[in-house]
């Protein structure tokens, strides 16, 4: 169900691709990169095509960086935001996704709070449909570009230690990446208080390489990649006043990496509360910015895929 | 129904094998029928005079069957969403699927939570006459859970039990009055056992499965809680307390516990917790979205083994009706539950006597006298068939092999997660007060009483 490949090319989860799949798909947005540095100029693999970006959950930079890739590929896009849509008014999610459907779009990029949501429409319409975030569920793309930031990095992903520090029962960005990088043959460490990191996320995946632990000082010196996530406190998490003390990521915690280990957040940041301002615009550790770029190009590349291009 | 001539012709039920799981009698037997109560039962060949011949030679004959937890949405409200179901629809559903009484929850719009409710659902009931249909009325004003519902009131109208159904009674003080006041008027007292705050944005079974599919869970002590402390609550007390669609095996074990210490503590199965586990959910699909929810392969088990030993006395289906637009959304904001009646008994078959867990006399108990028991309607005859009792009668063709499928039902609601499923065992006729409301013996060596029209919608 993660990637449809019938007539149509659904992107829903990183949970089922294969390692292989995933490695096809990032190479492809290594190649976009250059028009995403302005270095080589927009190609027009996908001129005059339509794709809509339903986002009926706030968004600024996966909206912004989906705008982004379908114009580099000669895309137009089509925006439909919650605020003010149809859904606010009682309509259900199908009937937005058929009345998006019958504009006659190519493709339907969307966010929903909804998890299973782009599930949902993907086997109700006709066209390819990209998961942007569906609730707690999943984020493809934004797992998809956090793990070519790392390959970039780090090179082979295979045997390296990947800590996701945080939020993570109410983080889609966790659980992307937890199946992207065990299908990639990398070790998960989920980190954080019994509230947010729940020793059930060990069996996020058939993977035996994923564990839960609730204490970072104890894992700081053996990562390869520290992924700070926001608490997200619109989805009802909650923290105790120990937080910061034990699970921000401040400078003296980041001295303990190894030299190598780079600094990661999908943002928006609660800088000073999971990350301190020092640490995320640490020149050297920091691949924050590097992580935006990557998701114009990760982005162009799903949806080339997507459009058969 | 049209044939006022044949209205109350008798009928003669000859050479079933009949079950009356309240006496344990099971041999082969003939049974007259006649205005409206069983006139003779015997093993020997009763003459049929002016009787109306079924010939039942193979099938099952027992006393018809009840359902004790079904919600047929009326009323439904001023302004509010359209009938899914109503007593006259659902009455149907019910016979076809071979029951001949059922007991609606409270928790329609507005809730039955005074007499004149109780006196309205009789009305209705009287006005559809396919099965009979008894009120289970609100515990609580409105199901809010605050100060006690006219339980007096209700009882004197025909209430046959009370409930929150659809809400817990959290307040342990409020449960407390409750239970006295059910006590009181001998009336049951029905829990939905659901811990309020444990189960904020819950819609699916707590763990692994729910954590990958980023929905919130519903853990099983929720259920439990409120079982352990209803059984203190109710020590001192005595009401018969019956916890409604146990999911989790823990609650099994505390049901279980306070029935040997001599409480009148029951419980009851429904066909989806004894067939399907959560693993249903995993592609969300909504059918597979139920309150409580669907658990796991040891709670499938333990529900069994309490079937088995008799903890869990009772099989009820929670027939939940609901329009397919609320089906097909998101896990997240779907509605929760199935229909039941119209495939229940089948699927208990599969569950309880396929798996070798019970007999068919075994099961039929927990669809009759064990229901009827808890209702109080047993000293009425209701869930027994016995000579000057009450003649409701379903006969049932064990090994009838079908396919449920949606053109079979004539219930409203659809909303099914069992159909293409392959079943054996199906209600072949349903006799409600001496007269044939469901027929399926059209292909049988029989002279029906008179031609069946489908029951009224």
């Amino acid at each position: 169900m993660a990637v449809v490949e019938s007539n149509l090319r659904h992107l829903l989860a990183l949970d089922g691709m294969s390692g292989g799949q995933i490695t096809s798909l990032l190479d492809r947005a290594e190649r976009y990169l250059p028009i995403v540095g302005r270095e080589q100029p927009p190609i027009d693999v996908l001129g005059r095509r339509i794709i809509a970006n339903m986002f009926l959950e706030d968004s600024t930079r996966t909206r912004g960086s989906f705008t982004v890739a379908a114009q580099r590929l000669g895309a137009q896009t089509v925006e439909l935001t919650g605020k003010g849509s149809s859904i606010s008014k009682g309509e259900s999610l199908l009937d937005t996704a058929w009345t998006i459907e019958s504009f006659g779009v190519d493709a339907i990029v969307m966010r929903t709070s909804a998890a299973g949501g782009a599930a949902l429409v993907a086997a109700n319409v006709n066209v390819p449909v990209i998961n942007a975030g569906d609730g707690r569920h999943e984020h493809p793309t934004q797992g998809l570009l956090d793990l070519l930031t790392m390959r970039q990095r780090l090179g082979d992903l295979r045997g390296r230690r990947v800590a996701i520090v945080g939020d993570i029962a109410n983080s889609r960005v966790a659980r992307s990446n937890v199946h992207g990088l065990t299908a990639l043959g990398a070790e998960v460490v989920l980190i954080g208080p019994p509230t947010l990191a729940p020793q059930s996320l060990a069996g996020l995946s058939p993977a035996d390489n994923i564990t839960v632990s609730h204490d970072l000082d104890e894992q700081l010196a053996a990562l390869d990649v520290i992924m700070m996530l926001r608490v997200q406190f619109e989805r009802g998490a909650g923290i105790s006043s120990d937080y910061h003390e034990l699970y921000g990521l401040t400078a003296t915690r980041t001295q303990r990496l190894p030299e190598h280990a780079i600094v990661m957040h999908p943002g928006p940041m609660n800088r000073g509360l999971e990350i301190d301002a020092a640490v995320a615009d640490d020149p050297q550790r920091s691949a924050i910015r590097q992580q935006v770029a990557n998701g114009v190009a990760v982005r162009m590349a799903v949806l080339a895929w997507a459009l058969g291009e | 129904m049209t044939y006022a001539d044949d209205e109350c012709r008798p009928i003669l039920l000859r050479g079933g094998r009949l079950i009356d799981p309240a006496t344990g009698f099971d041999q082969t037997a003939d049974v007259l029928l006649a205005e409206g109560l069983a006139q003779q039962i015997q093993t020997k060949r009763i003459d049929s005079g002016d009787a109306a011949v079924i010939d039942a030679e193979g099938l099952i004959v027992c006393p018809g069957l009840l359902d004790i937890h079904v919600h047929f949405r009326e009323p439904s409200g001023d302004g509010g969403p359209a009938h899914d179901e109503t007593i006259a629809t659902g009455s149907a559903a019910a016979l076809n699927g071979g029951f001949t009484t059922v007991c609606v929850m409270p928790n329609t719009t507005p809730a039955l939570d005074t007499a004149a409710m109780i006196q309205f659902v009789q009305d209705r009931a009287a006005e559809s006459d396919n099965c009979r249909v008894l009120a289970i009325g609100c515990a609580t004003h409105q199901r809010a859970g605050e100060t006690l519902a006219e339980i007096g009131a209700m009882t004197k109208a025909g209430a046959v039990g009370f409930s929150d159904d659809g809400s817990v009674v959290a307040s342990a003080a409020v449960m407390q009055k409750v239970l006295r006041t059910a006590k009181t008027y001998d009336r049951c007292f029905m829990q939905h056992c659901q811990e309020p705050t444990l189960t904020a944005g819950g819609v699916m079974n707590a763990g692994v499965l729910a954590q990958r599919l980023g929905l919130g869970g519903w853990p099983k002590v929720a259920e439990e809680l409120i079982i352990a402390r209803d059984i203190m609550l109710n020590r001192e007390i005595g009401c018969r307390y019956h916890a409604q669609h146990v999911s989790s095996g823990g609650s099994v074990e505390l049901i279980r516990q306070a029935r040997a210490g001599g409480q009148p503590v029951s419980g009851e199965a429904s066909p989806h917790h004894l067939l399907l586990t959560e693993d249903a959910c995993a592609d969300y699909d909504t059918m597979a979205k139920m309150n409580p929810p669907l658990r796991t392969q040891t709670d499938v088990d333990a529900l069994k083994a309490g079937v088995a030993d008799g903890t869990i006395t009772v099989l009820a289906t929670d027939h939940a009706p609901h329009p397919m637009h609320t089906k097909r959304t998101d896990f997240a904001a779907a509605s929760f539950g199935i229909v039941g009646l119209e495939c229940a008994l089948p699927l208990y078959a599969k569950a309880l006597i396929a798996d070798g867990v019970l007999e068919w006399a075994e099961m039929l108990k927990l669809m009759t006298v064990n229901a009827a028991e808890l209702i109080g309607l047993e000293a009425m005859g209701l869930g027994r068939l016995e000579v000057g009792g009450p003649a409701d009668v379903t006969l049932i063709d064990p090994d009838a092999k079908w396919t449920l499928s949606q053109e079979q039902f004539v219930g409203t609601g659809v909303n099914c997660p069992f159909f293409g499923w392959d079943v054996v065992g199906r209600a072949v006729g349903a006799i409600v007060g001496g007269r044939l409301k469901m027929s399926r013996l059209e292909s049988r060596n029989t002279e029906t009483p008179k031609k069946i029209e489908t029951p009224k919608g």
